[in-house]
């Protein structure tokens, strides 16, 4: 992919802050008012489709034993044991609270285990919570089933991995950032290549079929130079899937990232030709670029789905499975059912307690409008396809699309003047330029970012 | 412009409302009278029509099995239920009513409602006296083969499930009906909710929950219709037609 150039001037206009839309609307429009008798309803109500949709489970395991500053994920920092052991048993009653609202033939065909530390808990406990979890609802056939789990190379073992794999767990995804020692002292995350590299191969041998490698671009102290090292160790691992998050800087919101020195962060131009290098020494290593922020290599399903036009994208990122209602688990977890969104709480002792007592654990959520299923189709579409097709989309929608999105394509215009996107008289297409502003295009058909928030104010990450 | 997929979601236009000139466009006898030369303003003065009802939100009983038989009702928008509850207390369901179709032909012969009758999404009805009605009939003879139209097609939906038919035929048949039923009263026949739940349908054709989805999903897989979520699309008629036929024989 031939480098891209933007002017410095451009780059001020576009690197704003904007939501990664892995939801439509986005977490902040969720509201007190829906709550466990509103998510009980959508549970029946998605039981009734005719063909009730597949399911995806996403848990959080919150806890980590030592805080990585970047981090802006809801966890807690504990060395305590007892803590993980009492999660886990919260977690199962969870699940016995939740599995009784989804039909029985409704199969589950993704599991992901997020953090937090996913591996603060050991083999035996995520065991457990498997079994639990097979016992309560019905698991698609290990070939139609992803199952996997975030991994901290730095405190798991090989026979761990091993473990892990036992249970069933067939795609793994490491985190590293950066491989620098400058940046990893910075980071408060010290991670060798060579620990790194065992887990890689540990999770190979162990037959899991897939392993993603999390970097971020725009940490303190990075450069061109070392990143592009980071980059050549990281390619030598070969993972099948990359990810390459742009850190964001909030240390109002993220109490970690204050002791991140401001003036050590790379530049806006900086941090755009850092994600530029990515993109171009990815691209000569034979991975194709998914989309935001994920890399695949083109055996790999995410890479086949773009191929085929089917990738998904939702809580969990880019996936070829979002074509499901989506249970989340534990504290900050979010679920998508039907056409609505809930949230369970953030923090350990609301979530607790409402699981004691035998409620489901929402704290917030939403239905979605008609008009809030449209945009998320759209903006699903560029996310997805780089293109929204503007007649099916009418069709779908029973509108017409130049004038219900007048307001939308005038907002739209200066990006085609700069030529981020094109709107052609059949469709929409992001272009080459675009495709590393993704945010911002979606950003014109988001309806609430013209409104007041209602419980937050907006604090999303930037979009560059 | 293509017609409108069944149910209609914009509250304004819910039910396409007629005046004192001009009939619903979903009225079940407005075509058996405009046949006849009897428009509106002619009934009204008979006193015949008709108290627009609604509308009742998904769940909201009509009337429930055992109730006074006072009136029949016209739906003009949505969806009903009818269903009794066995000896056993199962529910069976009777059977599903779109705009234009009338509840409680069934109850014609009693003084009571012999089945219960929900709303399952949002919906509007004109009630009307049935005596009223019958008396008008015998003046406009167009008039009493549309209720006795309405009232054997009230009865030959029940039986035609009572033969031993596949469950691919049962399901094509159902959807089939559903098609021609829609379209008849101006609705899409290609593209159209499944307002019932999965249990309803179920239940309506004597099958598992789980072998509705199947079905379902292998007539997708075999490019009969496509189908998100609650909507249907209905992409190759003449091979549902093939399947349905010995079970609609029309």
């Amino acid at each position: 992919m031939p480098a891209i150039a933007f002017s410095p001037e451009l780059l001020r206009r576009y690197d704003r802050p904007g939501p990664r839309y892995t939801s439509y609307p986005t977490a902040p429009q969720f509201r007190g008012d829906f709550g466990e008798d509103e998510l009980r309803a959508a549970a029946l109500a998605s039981n009734g489709d005719p063909i009730p949709r597949r399911l995806s489970i996403y848990g959080h395991m919150p806890f980590c034993v030592s805080p990585c500053f970047y981090c802006g994920c809801n966890r807690v920092i504990t060395r305590d044991v007892a803590r993980g052991e009492q999660y886990i048993e919260r977690l199962c009653e969870e699940i016995d609270l939740t599995a009784p609202l989804f039909d029985r033939d409704r199969e589950v065909v993704q599991l992901h285990l997020g953090g937090g530390t996913p591996n603060f808990f050991t083999p035996a406990q995520i065991g457990r919570l498997l079994s639990r979890l097979r016992e309560r609802f019905s698991f698609a056939a290990a070939a139609d089933l992803e199952c996997s789990i975030e991994l901290d190379p730095r405190f798991i073992t090989a026979d761990e991995v091993h473990a892990l794999a036992a249970a069933g767990f067939n795609r793994a995804s490491l985190g590293v950032q950066d491989f620098d020692p400058a940046v990893q002292e910075a980071i408060n995350r010290v991670q060798g290549i060579k620990e790194t590299r065992a887990i890689v191969d540990a999770c190979r041998a162990s037959g899991m079929g897939s392993v993603n490698i999390d970097l971020i671009y725009g940490l303190p102290r990075q450069e061109r130079e070392n990143f592009r090292r980071t980059l050549e160790t990281v390619i030598e691992m070969r993972p099948d899937r990359l990810a390459i998050y742009g850190y964001a800087h909030m240390p109002k919101l993220f109490k970690a990232q204050k002791q991140i020195e401001a003036e050590e962060l790379p530049s806006a131009e900086e941090r755009l030709a850092l994600l530029q290098l990515a993109i171009s020494e990815l691209g000569a290593a034979g991975y194709h670029h998914i989309g935001m922020d994920h890399f695949a290599l083109p055996h790999d399903d995410l890479a086949q789905a773009l191929e085929r036009g089917s990738l998904q994208r939702n809580f969990m990122g880019y996936t070829t499975h979002a074509q499901t209602d989506l249970i989340g688990l534990g504290i900050s977890a979010i679920s998508q059912i039907g056409d609505t969104y809930s949230q369970n709480p953030r923090d350990l002792t609301g979530w607790q307690g409402a699981v004691e007592n035998g409620r489901l654990p929402v704290f917030r959520g939403m239905r979605m409008s008609g008009d809030d299923q449209l945009r998320a189709d759209v903006i699903q579409q560029l996310m997805c396809q780089g293109e929204v097709l503007i007649a099916p989309l009418e069709r779908r929608h029973a509108i017409a699309f130049r004038s219900y999105f007048a307001d939308a394509l005038a907002r739209l215009a200066p990006l085609v003047a700069d030529g981020l996107v094109n709107v052609r008289h059949d469709r929409i297409r992001v272009s080459g330029h675009g495709r590393l502003l993704l945010r911002n295009i979606a950003m014109c058909f988001d309806r609430y970012l013209d409104q007041p928030v209602a419980i937050l104010p907006p604090s999303f990450s930037r979009a560059i | 412009m293509s017609a409108p997929a069944f149910p209609r979601s914009d509250v304004r236009i819910l039910a396409d409302d007629g005046d004192a000139l001009h009939f619903c466009s979903t009225c079940a006898f407005s075509q058996a009278c405009i046949a006849e030369g009897m428009h509106k303003h002619a009934l009204l003065d008979l006193h015949v029509l008709v108290e627009h009802v609604g509308p009742l939100h998904a769940g909201e009983h009509i009337f429930r099995e055992g109730d006074p038989f006072v009136a029949i009702a016209a739906v003009r928008a949505g969806t009903v239920k009818t269903y009794v509850i066995d000896p056993n207390g199962e529910e069976q369901v009777l059977g599903f009513h779109f705009p234009g179709e009338v509840i409680g032909l069934s109850a014609i012969d009693g003084d009571r409602f012999p089945c219960s009758a929900v709303a399952l999404d949002t919906v509007m009805l004109c009630r009307f006296s049935f005596q009223k009605m019958a008396l008008l009939a015998t003046r406009v003879p167009g008039l009493q083969r549309q209720l006795f139209r309405l009232l054997s097609r009230d009865i030959g939906r029940a039986t035609l499930l009572a033969g031993d038919w596949a469950a691919d035929q049962r399901m094509a048949a159902f959807l089939l009906a559903m098609s021609r039923r829609l379209s008849e009263r101006g609705f899409s026949a290609v593209r159209f909710q499944l307002t019932m739940a999965r249990t309803d349908i179920a239940n309506y054709l004597r099958l598992a929950p789980e072998t509705v989805s199947r079905v379902l999903r292998r007539f997708q897989d075999d490019g009969l219709l496509v189908i998100e979520r609650r909507e249907v699309e209905i992409v190759d008629q003449p091979r549902l037609n093939a399947l349905a036929g010995p079970v609609l024989r029309d």
